[in-house]
């Protein structure tokens, strides 16, 4: 039953025999198959299908001829892609947003965990975890509700400013504004439950190592910098390959709820412009798939690279 | 465990120091920060027009009103998106836990061939997708647009979810397995009879991971829905708050439900009635997910 008889298809013995071993290996697991193919029938159609479907970026798609039956073009559709401004820029727009979140918002976790665990009082300590993680769970629509409430001309903020008599901002309708807003409400949103991976990186941390410094006389802040962050350093760098593999894709449920007629021109991030080519303008399936495609490749070469410089600088990696 | 009794008495006998009083004095802000948005939108969505243009500040409304979540729910709207969210959730979450669940004892059983490159088809899923437009193709194709089964059958599978059950299934003891194949029992009935059983955790835990996915989805509704009484709630909540308000550019044909004009308070009433449930089951979600399953569920 255990794995013998798997080992010994390793060892030697003529090509016929090993087909006979794999053969009744196969046969002897029939029961496990069953179990896999309900979940293998749904990533069949509704994952590897539709990158089958992929095709239709080289193709000159035509609704009666079906995906398969469209002609090829070749790389067609990728230079038209290329021509269109509108791609460049929304390509730069996500890069440039990513970037600064990268920067800006990265730490807000670490911060927050590092935080959440000097702080003594441990019943206090899961009363703000409670409250820092809430956002979290929410869509983006209830949370631009609440945003829309908070930040507009006569919400709560302005309101308050007015009070203090204080310039009000126009937060929601300004280019100027928007991704500062952005990237605001999406640390808002979702620095407490970040802090959460890595406050379960600190709590895993061997005790033995604080008490030994804490008898060696080391503060507080010595212990933080010396053994906390040494040690959640893999999780930091997991995290770190995990935002660098998403900077092609720019929150397209954030932006899509919190941008509108007055900010059109600074929002239209690269998953928006493909929802505006795809759904709203004249439809060419072909030109959006292509798009589509660039976006994913672009992303997962991303990951890969972003993965291996964290092997090669000695970290862990996403995949071993 | 000594150390983890010995850190407690390190806790216990330390003194409040500046330090303390800076953190939690930092730590109250952030709550706050977080908190009174909330406190203002549910404050608003029981006062009157009149008391909310006098103080927009409000967190608490003195004289409290249901007129707003009247007016709301005369208008049917959000009814018909509750219904439609849980038509999803008694479609859905069986389903997904079905899938799910079977995929993973699967995989989560000793060396069979092809087990490596069946895992690796699930793992490539979470790094490369082939995106919307073939997506929608597909589900024209097998006749699925313009029903929910759409909605239902999309998000009825996470990779995410399936290894962190597998693993679970994995720290399991094996000998419990065994023993039932010895009596006879094949995989489905040792998944249904002895598996699940022990894996009570991590299938409240998942049921609500795939709880939430449902409740808060709105982008495949958006893509393969037509009709708006067939909108989940979340595409009601959008057409009652963005778009009524800016998005003239941004709105859809399709959830175009809510077109006349909505008062704040019933904008906000709208948001507090799609929150509760959320806000209802969180502390559940909060004591699973606490336990560093998540940690283990990243690195594989």
């Amino acid at each position: 039953m255990k794995s013998a008889a798997i080992e010994e298809s390793n060892g030697d013995g003529k090509g016929s025999s090993k087909i006979k071993t794999l053969l009744s290996e196969i046969w002897k697991h029939r029961m496990v198959y069953t179990l896999l193919i309900p979940g293998l029938i749904w990533l069949i159609v509704f994952a590897y299908m539709p990158m089958g479907g992929l095709s239709l970026a080289f193709k000159d798609y035509k609704a009666n001829l079906g995906i398969c039956g469209s002609p090829w073009v070749g790389f067609e559709n990728f230079t038209y892609v290329f021509r269109d401004p509108a791609f460049i820029d929304a390509v730069w727009r996500t890069l440039y947003i990513n970037i600064i979140k990268l920067f800006i918002q990265f730490p807000f976790p670490i911060l927050v965990a590092l935080m959440l665990n000097e702080l003594r009082m441990r019943r206090t300590k899961k009363l703000f975890q409670t409250v820092l993680t809430f956002p979290h769970f929410l869509s983006w629509i209830i949370v631009s509700g609440v945003v829309i409430n908070v930040l507009a001309y006569d919400g709560l903020v302005n309101s308050a400013l007015a009070m203090m008599n204080l310039p009000t901002i126009n937060f929601l309708g300004s280019e100027k504004m928007f991704v500062p807003m952005i990237i605001f409400t999406d640390i808002w949103k979702s620095t407490g439950w970040g802090a959460i991976i890595y406050l379960a990186a600190i709590s895993g941390i061997d005790q033995d190592q604080f008490e030994s410094a804490e008898i060696d006389g080391a503060s507080r802040m010595q212990q933080m910098f010396r053994i906390t962050l040494p040690n959640i350093l893999p999780t930091v760098t997991i995290m770190f390959i995990l935002s660098v593999g998403g900077l092609m894709s720019s929150g397209f449920d954030q932006i899509f709820n919190l941008a509108n007629a007055a900010t059109k021109n600074v929002s239209e991030v690269l998953d928006v412009y493909i929802y505006r080519i795809t759904f709203q303008s004249a439809t060419d399936f072909s030109f959006s798939t292509a798009v589509s495609l660039f976006r994913s490749l672009v992303n997962m070469i991303l990951l890969l690279l972003a993965d291996r410089v964290a092997k090669m600088m000695g970290g862990d990696g996403l995949f071993r | 465990m000594s150390a983890t009794v010995k850190s407690t008495t390190k806790y216990k006998k330390g003194k409040m120091t500046a330090l303390d009083y800076f953190l939690l004095i930092v730590l109250i802000i952030a709550a706050l920060l977080i908190l009174i948005p909330f406190l203002n939108v549910i404050a608003i969505s029981f006062s009157t027009p009149k008391e909310y243009a006098d103080n927009p500040l409000m967190i608490f409304p003195k004289h409290p009103t249901l007129a707003s979540y009247k007016a709301l729910f005369s208008d049917g709207s959000i009814l018909t998106g509750y219904w439609n969210t849980i038509k999803l959730l008694l479609a859905g979450l069986p389903l997904s836990l079905f899938l799910t669940s079977s995929m993973a004892y699967g995989l989560s059983r000793n060396k069979f061939p092809g087990k490596k490159l069946i895992f690796f088809l699930v793992l490539f899923t979470m790094i490369f997708n082939g995106g919307i437009v073939p997506l929608y193709l597909v589900m024209k194709t097998l006749h699925l647009t313009g029903s929910l089964w759409s909605v239902i059958l999309v998000g009825s599978f996470s990779a995410f979810n399936m290894i962190l059950m597998m693993n679970y299934f994995q720290s399991l003891p094996e000998s419990l397995m065994e023993s039932a194949r010895l009596d006879g029992a094949g995989e489905w009935r040792i998944l249904v009879s002895v598996v699940l059983p022990l894996a009570a955790p991590i299938m409240a835990t998942i049921t609500l991971f795939y709880g939430v996915a449902y409740w808060n989805s709105w982008y495949d509704a958006m893509i393969f829905l037509r009709k708006a009484e067939q909108l989940p709630l979340q595409n009601v909540l959008r057409a009652i708050i963005v778009e009524s308000s800016t998005n003239a550019s941004n709105a859809s044909s399709v959830d175009a439900v809510g077109k006349q004009a909505f008062s704040t308070g019933m904008k906000m009433a709208a948001v507090f009635v799609t929150m509760v449930p959320i806000m209802c089951f969180f502390p559940m979600l909060q004591k699973h997910f606490a336990k560093g399953v998540l940690t283990g569920a990243i690195k594989t």
